[in-house]
């Protein structure tokens, strides 16, 4: 069994590696085709590199390390995310609880879900009178939409089998949510929560070169502004590969709460 | 043989003559999408003593759950009403416990779990010690005490089964109601668990009431004191009420050998089915 599994983790790496290779072929043409305005990977290396030698650099509020930068981002998304979720599952739980909720809140939802994160952050910055409240503002109020839809699906389609074994027993209301709602809506929920921190980290850039200041984003503009596309091309880097472990440990555990592949 | 058991059951029975369950003209409808309603039995009444164990036989879909359903309170009727030790039915209790079709245990819980969180929502007032006692007894006596940390989805169909009666009795109702209980279940596991049925309910002193769904004949007659026979729906009604007048406790080899149950068997076969040979079916 274990030869089988380690196997497969060989090809997913082998897989990995391809893909990166075709990324790397494609990013080389770019940057042959435009004469290297656009720096090519070996360029980028370089650059990178020297980030990389010394990530947590101090030299004053408009030049830290990259580092610093990448962790105020990741606390920044997690503030947002957190509210966002905090907020999006209970609400789901009572929308996908009660069809009256459901019909009352799902147009509201609909209207406000396609709003672009950039249109909400002057009502931030108005609300908390500082950008760094605002750009939580706006990754919370764009992060809980996934959550708060698949919230509510996964609680809506609780089956009458499991529903039944609460009326049944005569379950209370505590013990009908913790031990039959929570425990089948969690899958879904999960699935919210990963598709929900995506958004977030997506966001959390644009928010940043509205907000300055310290961060990933502000860093990716910092860099546009002294002209250094190789410093530019390191962050696109890291924010993809940031955000793929995020993906990775969200779906870690949505394979550890999915009680049908529990064996 | 009458053993003391026997004799004491007897008496209790005798000094029980009151209803456990009364089914007064009872008539279910429910309301279709936009196509008016939907009558699944109509003018029902039904009297079931303590201790009886009582089966309803009918083909599919001619009411016999929806009735049942009735009794367990998942259902409530149109018309009529039902009450159970004097009680009127307005939903589920936990003086009727219940087995469903398909088990309904929850995946995400272990055996001993699913068993467990009925008892603590039925019986409040027991220590948490009294519960677990409470919970080992019932799976050691449908032999699943060594199996209780297992999920449900690492069961097998009787397994499962045997947990859900576990289940339904632990949390000791007067009533139990199984709803075609043994329907997934292969005949020589349904024949075993039909004989722990039964042990079970001896255990209990038989003052368990159970009322049980079925479209098994060989079923019926071994386990129930009565068989009601539906007629085929909309608007089921009950066609027959068969006595099954065979001693306890019943042998399965034995009985099908007495004339009494071979007289009971063809009568709920001419009840039930209409083509016994191939001279019967008719072509057009």
């Amino acid at each position: 069994m274990k030869s089988i599994f380690s196997l497969k983790t060989l090809y997913s790496i082998v897989y990995f590696v391809g893909s990166m290779v075709i990324l790397l072929l494609i990013w080389s043409l770019v940057s042959a085709i435009t004469k290297n305005e656009i720096p090519g990977p070996i360029a980028t290396w370089s650059v990178f590199f020297e980030m990389l030698k010394d990530p947590f650099y101090d030299y004053g509020p408009n030049d830290k390390g990259i580092g610093i930068q990448l962790w105020s981002s990741i606390k920044r998304v997690m503030m947002g995310f957190g509210l966002g979720s905090l907020l999006a599952i209970p609400l789901g739980m009572l929308m996908g609880g009660s069809k009256f909720t459901m019909n009352l809140l799902n147009p509201l939802i609909q209207v406000l879900r396609p709003v672009s994160p950039l249109a909400w952050f002057p009502l931030g910055l108005l609300a908390f009178k500082a950008s760094e409240g605002a750009t939580i503002f706006i990754i919370a109020i764009t992060s809980l939409w996934p959550t708060l839809i698949n919230t509510a699906f996964g609680v809506s389609s609780i089956p009458d089998d499991h529903k039944n074994v609460g009326k049944a027993f005569g379950f209370s209301r505590w013990k009908y949510i913790t031990k039959i709602l929570i425990p089948f809506a969690l899958p879904h929920i999960i699935t919210g929560l990963r598709l929900a921190i995506g958004v977030a980290w997506m966001v959390i850039v644009a928010g940043e070169m509205l907000s300055g200041g310290v961060g990933i984003g502000f860093f990716v503009w910092d860099s546009w502004n002294g002209l250094s596309l190789e410093k530019i091309l390191s962050a696109i880097l890291i924010i993809g590969f940031v955000g793929l472990l995020l993906d990775k440990f969200f779906n870690g555990l949505q394979n550890y709460f999915a009680y049908e592949n529990k064996k | 043989m009458i053993t003391e058991l026997e004799n004491e059951i007897l008496i209790e029975k005798k000094a029980e003559t009151s209803n456990c369950i009364s089914v007064k003209n009872v008539t279910i409808s429910f309301k279709t999408n936009g196509k008016g309603t939907f009558t699944a039995v109509k003018d029902i009444d039904l009297d079931i003593k303590k201790g009886e164990i009582v089966s309803i036989i009918g083909h599919s879909g001619c009411g016999k759950s929806t009735l049942m359903n009735s009794i367990s309170g998942m259902v409530k009727p149109t018309s009529g009403e039902v009450t159970v030790n004097g009680n009127k039915v307005t939903g589920p209790g936990p003086d009727r416990g219940i087995v469903f079709q398909n088990y309904s245990l929850l995946p995400w819980m272990t055996v001993y779990r699913n068993v467990y969180e009925a008892v603590d929502s039925v019986l409040k007032d027991k220590s948490a010690a009294e519960k677990k006692e409470i919970v080992e007894y019932n799976l050691k006596m449908v032999n699943l005490l060594q199996h209780k940390d297992k999920l449900p989805s690492q069961l097998s169909g009787g397994m499962k089964q045997r947990t859900a009666i576990a289940r339904a009795f632990a949390i000791n109702p007067s009533v139990l109601l199984l709803d075609e209980p043994f329907g997934a279940l292969d005949a020589l596991t349904k024949g075993s668990m039909h004989v722990e049925l039964l042990k079970i309910w001896n255990l209990n002193k038989r003052q368990q009431t159970i009322v049980m769904v079925t479209h098994d004949i060989e079923e019926a007659i071994f386990l129930s004191d009565r068989v009601v026979v539906m007629n085929d729906g909309p608007e089921a009604t009950i066609r027959e009420i068969v006595n099954i007048n065979i001693a306890r406790p019943r042998n399965k080899k034995d009985i099908v050998h007495l004339p009494e149950y071979m007289k009971v068997h063809d009568k709920l076969l001419s009840l039930l089915v209409k083509n016994l040979s191939i001279d019967d079916v008719i072509f057009e």
